[in-house]
């Protein structure tokens, strides 16, 4: 994914990689601080190898990737469109989560609820957290909106643990 | 109980009708609340949490148990007592907002004050500072119809603490909501937490939940467990935004 | 005949689920249609009694006075009076010429008229006494009621007279001194009944006792001939004689009058229609009372329906929007929500018909000359049919207008049913603000519903003129009653008395009624603010005291709005006759026992509400 993001912030103009990476860190906010410094370049010099983008060296200076400026080609331009209009969308995984409790059942290993309900504190405080990032963006910011993505997807989440712990809760009460 | 708790109850209970259509809407429930605290209550619909809620803040009498707000027993208290009690150490927010719709904004913020007794020019000052406080100066002069609902719900809340209450009580405040009108409400509540304010909330939107201090979860008129959400996560949320490599 | 099928199970179902809104409505209705037909029974027995004492007692249609003028009245060097046989033998000789005057069928007398001072259970009357023979006459046989007719030491009395001395058949009175029995009690079509006998003939009667007493004082009684020339004095001889008359055209009685009244003095000529009208006096009185007190029960009755059917018509429209909205049509609404309020309007006509029917009667009783009033009077076809419409247009007019309203009204709206929003005053909430709390309250929920308090005031105003009316009605006739104090009792007054206490006690019990009414929207409209205020820290007491208040508030004005409305309709009742203000005091305890019965009445619905827990409430109402 980090490629194709890349591609298409170059799809503007050519830039330099630390342009690239004050780019992304704007868009992410406080998601981005994670972001490994030399992650960009090291995916810049990928796509190089891979001859979606070509980097042109400024005169007079030192042969080093975050010195160069990096530009789109056709074939990057090719595979920009393409990502662009891609309608994938990463689904929810619930599954191995389902499996666990399952299993944990099945075979006795542990009691669901517990683990149903150590999921949801977990849950609760990523919530809380992603929510007072949320918070701390002025408004109409982009990390704003995706900060609030995060929030209304672990709010979907814990209504799932909610519809987990009564199902686990009748089956026990029921066996 | 606890010594500094500001609101406790103790095997409270609360029961309708008799024999076959006996209904224990809250049966057997304790609960410390300390100074400072925000609590909040989650439960699916018809487990009792707003029953609970009445009971705690003396709208409405328990079958059984006691209830303590300030170390004075609540579930004792004649109707002048309890109206005092509202006057002065009770603050309740309502899903349905419930705001006059002949009054304007500042109006109706005033309007406990008023019922205590307090001289107007007083009142209105205090709810011209409240107004401001859930940043809708200047929209004082409206009337709730004007209003957006998250705005409605602001001023019901500048209403609730209009008194200065120990407590504030809010049964569903976002339950009438949507998503952006309940993050006007959740930066009030986290600005009243962070003020010092006590609050109880019932809620069944765990983004409200998630800014308590405690999260307690009801079902059929008990509490079946509470979560302490303080401290770290341990996850990041960069791996939940689907930023796994990134970093 | 489905769809018809389908309106009655609609408007049943929906009577069946609301059954105290209907009850209330219906007792609204009943009360109007009931003393509607009080009054249409009553105008119709009262109309008619002179023609029927007429028939029955074979009323002349010319009465005659001859004999000789009274010594007073004569014009100075006129030739003297004749006297005894004299005078008799003149009278006989007018009474034949008379007898055979041309368009003349019958004739009886003539009669002696002397003039007697009756004593009878401690009271003093003048009387006229008529000397008859036992034999029934031809014309003018006065009807008996009790009793019998005359004999030697016994009299008849004209039966209002009767009533105003209290005396029955058997009692002893003495005329003149000299002791009598009384056989018989009787009406007459020849001459008005007390105390109106004096009517046609000015300053005294024919034959009147001398003395200052009123002319009101007098009446009419028979005895036998010689009894009657025995009561004659020296100072007050029989001078007059009477002769009945029946004319072959009585239409043309007034015209045989003309011809044959010689002006002042006898023969005077009294014809049947001026016999009629005099008698007519007596219940044009009636009439007076009742027509204005029926308007005012009226107006009571459809305030009462006005104020339940705004009080439905908030219930109904969430009904009309569901019925729309699962594809009924306009019509089909329309028809439903007539035919709840026809079936409603025909049980409270006919329930109005059986309770003020019977109820006529009691109204009729003794004090007045009225054949055939004993027993039912006819409820005629015409009066069934007028109070049924009466009822259909009440209950019609009051819901089904804003019922076709709701059906052609936006579905949406009907079935968000919110209540129409509560009127902003921003200058009485800022007047409010500075009050204590229950007046802060009280000011702020009567600020919310103006109309209902424009309702309630007039409710209270109509109620009050009502009282006042009577009130002024004992005042004035207290002024009027016998100006000679002679004791006896006034019919017209009683009667008067009698239809006032009636209409007062249905005035009463209507506006008693739509207080109820009034409380009870009220209670219901506001719950909500009540409850509300009670979450946000107002003391019960405060709120009860509020909800007064808010009573009180519209109730105040009214009530004094009521005292000139009142005595405006007494003097348009009255004909202009002068009146007398009742005594302050008076007024002054009607405006406070009215306001006190609207505070009472207040209070119930408002601590009954006080009791309810007020989440409950807030729970189940929004704003």
């Amino acid at each position: 994914m980090q490629q194709e993001v890349v591609l298409a912030l170059l799809a503007k103009e050519p830039s330099h990689g630390y342009q690239l990476r004050a780019r992304l860190r704007q868009a992410l906010g406080p998601l981005g601080e994670g972001m490994n410094a030399g992650q960009v370049y090291v995916t810049l010099t990928r796509l190089e190898k891979a001859g979606l983008v070509v980097a042109e060296q400024a005169a007079g200076l030192p042969d080093r990737p975050d010195r160069k400026v990096y530009e789109l080609t056709p074939a990057g331009q090719q595979r920009v469109a393409g990502w662009l209009a891609e309608v994938s969308w990463p689904g929810p995984a619930p599954a191995e989560f389902h499996l666990k409790l399952v299993a944990a059942a099945a075979a006795r290993l542990a009691d669901p609820l517990t683990i149903v309900d150590v999921q949801r504190r977990e849950l609760l405080l990523r919530l809380r957290d992603a929510q007072r990032a949320a918070m701390a963006e002025p408004d109409g910011s982009e990390a704003g909106l995706l900060l609030e993505g995060l929030v209304l997807r672990l709010q979907a989440d814990l209504r799932w643990l909610e519809a987990c712990e009564r199902h686990w809760t009748s089956r026990r009460d029921g066996s | 109980m606890t010594e500094d708790a500001l609101l406790s109850c103790r095997d409270l209970r609360k029961t309708y009708g008799k024999d076959a259509g006996l209904v224990r809407a809250v049966d057997g429930v304790d609960l410390d609340v300390a100074a400072g605290e925000t609590v909040a209550i989650m439960g699916p619909s018809g487990c009792g949490k707003s029953t609970l809620l009445h009971l705690l803040g003396g709208l409405d009498r328990p079958s059984g148990g006691e209830v303590r707000l300030a170390s004075r027993r609540v579930d004792q208290m004649s109707e002048r007592a309890l109206a005092r009690l509202r006057q002065d150490a009770v603050g309740f927010v309502f899903q349905a907002f419930h705001l006059m719709d002949e009054l304007t904004a500042v109006e109706n913020v005033e309007l406990p004050a008023l019922l205590a007794g307090r001289p107007a020019r007083a009142a209105r000052r205090r709810a011209t500072e409240l107004m401001e406080r859930v940043g809708l100066a200047e929209r004082a002069g409206f009337l709730p119809t004007a209003l957006s609902g998250g705005q409605r719900q602001r001023v019901a809340i500048a209403r609730a603490v209009a008194n200065e209450p120990a407590v504030v009580l809010a049964d569903e405040p976002t339950g009438n909501l949507d998503s952006a009108a309940t993050l006007e409400v959740l930066r009030l509540f986290e600005s009243l937490h962070a003020a010092g304010q006590t609050l109880v909330i019932v809620t069944h939107d765990s983004r409200i939940a998630a800014t308590a201090d405690r999260m307690i979860s009801m079902r059929d008129g008990t509490f079946i467990d509470e979560t302490r959400l303080t401290g770290g996560t341990r996850g990041d949320l960069g791996a939940l935004a689907g930023l796994e490599g990134w970093s | 005949m489905s769809r018809l099928r389908l309106v009655g199970r609609l408007a049943a179902r929906d009577l069946r689920n609301r059954p105290g809104q209907a009850v209330l409505m219906l007792l609204a209705i009943t009360a109007a249609t009931a003393t509607l037909t009080l009054g249409l029974v009553l105008h119709g027995v009262t109309s008619q009694p002179y023609q029927q004492t007429r028939a029955a007692s074979r009323g002349p249609d010319e009465v005659a006075y001859l004999g000789s003028p009274p010594a007073a009245g004569l014009a100075p060097g006129s030739a003297a009076p004749a006297a005894g046989t004299k005078l008799v033998k003149q009278v006989r000789s007018q009474a034949a010429a008379l007898a055979r005057a041309p368009g003349v069928t019958a004739s009886s007398g003539p009669y002696p008229l002397a003039g007697a001072l009756v004593r009878a259970k401690g009271l003093t009357a003048g009387a006229e006494a008529e000397g008859r023979d036992g034999a029934p006459a031809s014309v003018d046989q006065p009807r008996l009621t009790a009793g019998s007719w005359v004999r030697p030491g016994g009299v008849v009395l004209e039966r209002t007279f009767a009533a105003g001395l209290g005396v029955g058949t058997g009692d002893r009175i003495t005329l003149n001194g000299r002791p009598f029995t009384v056989t018989g009690i009787a009406v007459t079509a020849a001459n008005p009944p007390y105390p109106n006998l004096c009517y046609y003939s000015g300053g005294g009667c024919r034959a009147g006792p001398p003395g200052n007493g009123s002319p009101r004082d007098i009446g009419l009684l028979w005895l036998t001939r010689p009894d009657a020339l025995s009561l004659a004095t020296p100072a007050n001889p029989v001078t007059t004689y009477v002769v009945d008359l029946k004319l072959k055209d009585p239409a043309a009685a007034d015209a045989f009058a003309l011809r044959y009244d010689e002006g002042f003095g006898p023969p005077e000529m009294i014809s049947w229609t001026g016999i009629a009208a005099a008698d007519a006096l007596l219940v044009q009185d009636e009439q007076q009372v009742l027509t204005p007190g029926a308007w005012l029960a009226a107006l009571l009755a459809i305030a009462s329906v006005a104020v339940l059917a705004g009080g439905r018509m908030t219930q109904r429209t969430r009904r009309v929007g569901l019925l729309k909205a699962v594809g009924g049509s306009p019509g089909l609404i329309t028809a439903t929500l007539m035919a709840e309020n026809l079936v409603l309007a025909l049980v409270a006509a006919a329930a109005g018909l059986v309770i003020g029917w019977p109820a006529a009667p009691l109204l009729t009783s003794p004090g007045a000359a009225l054949v055939g009033t004993p027993g039912a009077p006819s409820l005629t076809v015409p009066i069934a049919g007028l109070v049924l419409a009466v009822a259909l247009a009440v209950a019609l007019a009051a819901t089904t207008v804003p019922a076709v309203r709701a059906a052609r009204g936006s579905t949406v709206g009907a079935l968000a049913d919110a209540p129409r929003p509560p009127r902003r005053r921003p200058r009485l909430l800022a007047l409010s603000r500075r009050l204590p709390v229950p007046l802060l309250l009280g000011l702020r929920l009567v600020a919310r519903r103006p109309r209902r308090a424009l309702l309630g005031a007039a409710n209270v105003a109509i109620t009050m003129a009502g009282v006042v009316a009577v009130l002024t009605f004992h005042a004035t006739a207290g002024q009027r009653v016998n100006g000679g104090g002679s004791g006896l009792s006034d019919p017209v007054y009683n009667r008067d008395e009698q239809v006032l206490l009636v209409l007062t006690v249905t005035l009463l019990a209507l506006a008693a009624l739509n207080a109820v009414v009034t409380a009870w929207t009220t209670m219901l409209d506001t719950r909500h603010p009540a409850a509300l205020a009670r979450a946000l820290g107002a003391t019960p007491r405060n709120v009860a005291a509020g909800l007064t208040a808010a009573q009180l508030l519209p109730a105040v004005p009214g009530a004094l709005l009521g005292i000139p409305l009142g005595l405006g309709l007494f003097a348009a009742a009255d004909h202009g006759g002068r009146l007398t203000v009742p005594p302050a005091w008076w007024l002054a305890v009607a405006v406070l026992a009215t306001l006190a019965a609207v505070a009472g009445l207040a209070a119930i619905p408002a601590r009954v509400g006080a009791r309810r827990p007020a989440a409950e409430i807030l729970q189940a109402e929004t704003a």
